[in-house]
């Protein structure tokens, strides 16, 4: 895999602002001991959630939205390109949780069932969009039209970040997308992309590989050997 | 722990905390190590960038309405299936096994009731009579007339001479029956199985038992 002139002066670029950016580069999930009270709040949390949206309470829904709308929107967005289809695939999301949350056995925390209906919405929609493009005999355009954002501190870096996301496998994307952007952890990836946590790891490895390749500048060969 | 180049890349996908403190041990006195580590978190740092929580006022509302407008949907459906409430007792399967064995009784009973029909010999025209009611009918008819003929030979002195107008009435009213007779008599001639000249021939022949009754009762 090639750069596809996507490279970037990563060190120059970014280097500087690795320690003033609270992010995650470091594994977080070699917890030692039991679950934290944290966790337990959010499992509560989770549980009160679910029940409040069995009972139709609307107020449930609302507190859903609150809590992770935007993030659901900005994954949607990130899926999707544009934020006009990434609103009504969060429309569609929480419209399908109001249909199924009846047949909700619990097997998977609400959260995480709930994020996996948002993933299968959004690629039902680029699956929907594609096909109206074939229809139209307009297959000029294979990947999502990404829409411009407001500026942050990286534009070029960004778009050349979604563009080489747009290379990758739905699966890496996805995974990329949830850990990386989103935050989430690997077991909860794993449940919402119903594969196994080793498998998420492996996923997210094999994604930055690719995206590495495609947005760093070409090493020397004596350098890459190493 | 002692890490080599070779562990690099084990310890991007599954290192532990102490694994990459180990890794950043190693890179700060291997400079292309400290490179790679650079560029693989520089990527972690770059997907921040595709972070933007905004929140649209407008957007709240409109799922809401979306949900509403779905659960009253869902309400009428349910208020239209309340009419059916029995049948969500049984499973989808035992509906199909019930649907089947109606559909299974009502072929057999329909089969059973086209086999077992009555067969109807009698024709749908009574109008018309069949030959061994056109019999009985002609043999009764003979009988009556005779027994008529019987009473208007009996009547017929006081008809010849009327002796109050009522008779003369009589007279005439029977002489008008006769020739009414006569005439119903010859059609049914021609057209012996119609039913309906039966019936006509028969008031005519009431009416002649009425009259010449009145004329017996009127002997003085």
């Amino acid at each position: 895999m090639g750069t596809m002139g996507l490279a970037l002066p990563w060190r120059a670029r970014i280097s500087s602002t690795l320690c003033e950016r609270g992010t995650r580069v470091e594994p977080s999930e070699h917890l030692a001991g039991g679950p934290s009270s944290a966790a337990m709040d959010a499992l509560s949390e989770d549980a009160a959630l679910a029940a409040g949206c069995r009972s139709g309470d609307l107020r449930a829904y609302e507190r859903l939205y609150r809590k992770h709308g935007a993030r659901m929107k900005n994954l949607a967005r990130n899926v999707l390109g544009n934020p006009t289809d990434a609103e009504d695939a969060v429309q569609e999301t929480f419209l399908k949780v109001q249909r199924g949350i009846a047949s909700f056995r619990g097997q998977s925390s609400f959260l995480t069932w709930t994020y996996r209906i948002l993933i299968n919405t959004c690629y039902d929609a680029r699956r929907s969009r594609q096909r109206k493009r074939e229809v139209a005999n307009d297959d000029s355009e294979e990947t999502p039209r990404l829409e411009p954002r407001a500026p942050g501190a990286h534009p070029t870096l960004r778009m050349a970040l979604e563009r080489a996301l747009e290379k990758l496998t739905r699966h890496q994307r996805d995974v990329f997308l949830l850990y990386e952007v989103e935050g989430f952890r690997h077991a909860e990836i794993a449940g919402m992309l119903e594969m196994t946590e080793t498998a998420s790891k492996n996923t997210l490895f094999q994604a930055k590989k690719n995206l590495r390749l495609m947005l760093e500048p070409p090493r020397s060969s004596a350098a890459e050997s190493r | 722990m002692n890490v080599t180049c070779s562990d690099r890349e084990r310890i991007f996908e599954d290192g532990t905390p102490a694994e990459w403190a180990a890794l950043e041990t190693h890179a700060a006195s291997c400079p292309f190590c400290a490179g790679v580590i650079r560029g693989w978190k520089s990527l972690s740092v770059a997907a921040k960038e595709l972070r933007e929580y905004s929140d649209s006022p407008s957007f709240w509302p409109r799922i809401e309405r979306a949900l509403t407008e779905q659960e009253a949907r869902s309400a009428q459906r349910a208020e239209r299936k309340g009419w059916f409430s029995f049948l969500p007792s049984f499973s989808p399967a035992w509906q199909t096994i019930l649907t089947g064995a109606l559909v299974l009784m009502l072929t057999v009973s329909g089969g059973w009731i086209y086999f077992h029909r009555p067969i109807q010999k009698i024709d749908n025209d009574k109008s018309l009579l069949r030959t061994s009611a056109l019999k009985e009918v002609e043999s009764a008819e003979s009988s009556y007339e005779r027994a008529i003929d019987k009473l208007a030979g009996e009547a017929q002195p006081q008809l010849e001479n009327p002796a109050t107008p009522l008779l003369a009435n009589c007279h005439e009213k029977l002489l008008v029956l006769d020739s009414a007779i006569a005439d119903l008599r010859v059609q049914a001639g021609l057209n012996p199985s119609n039913a309906q000249l039966r019936y006509q021939l028969l008031a005519m022949y009431q009416e002649k038992q009425r009259t010449l009754e009145e004329v017996l009762e009127a002997k003085p």
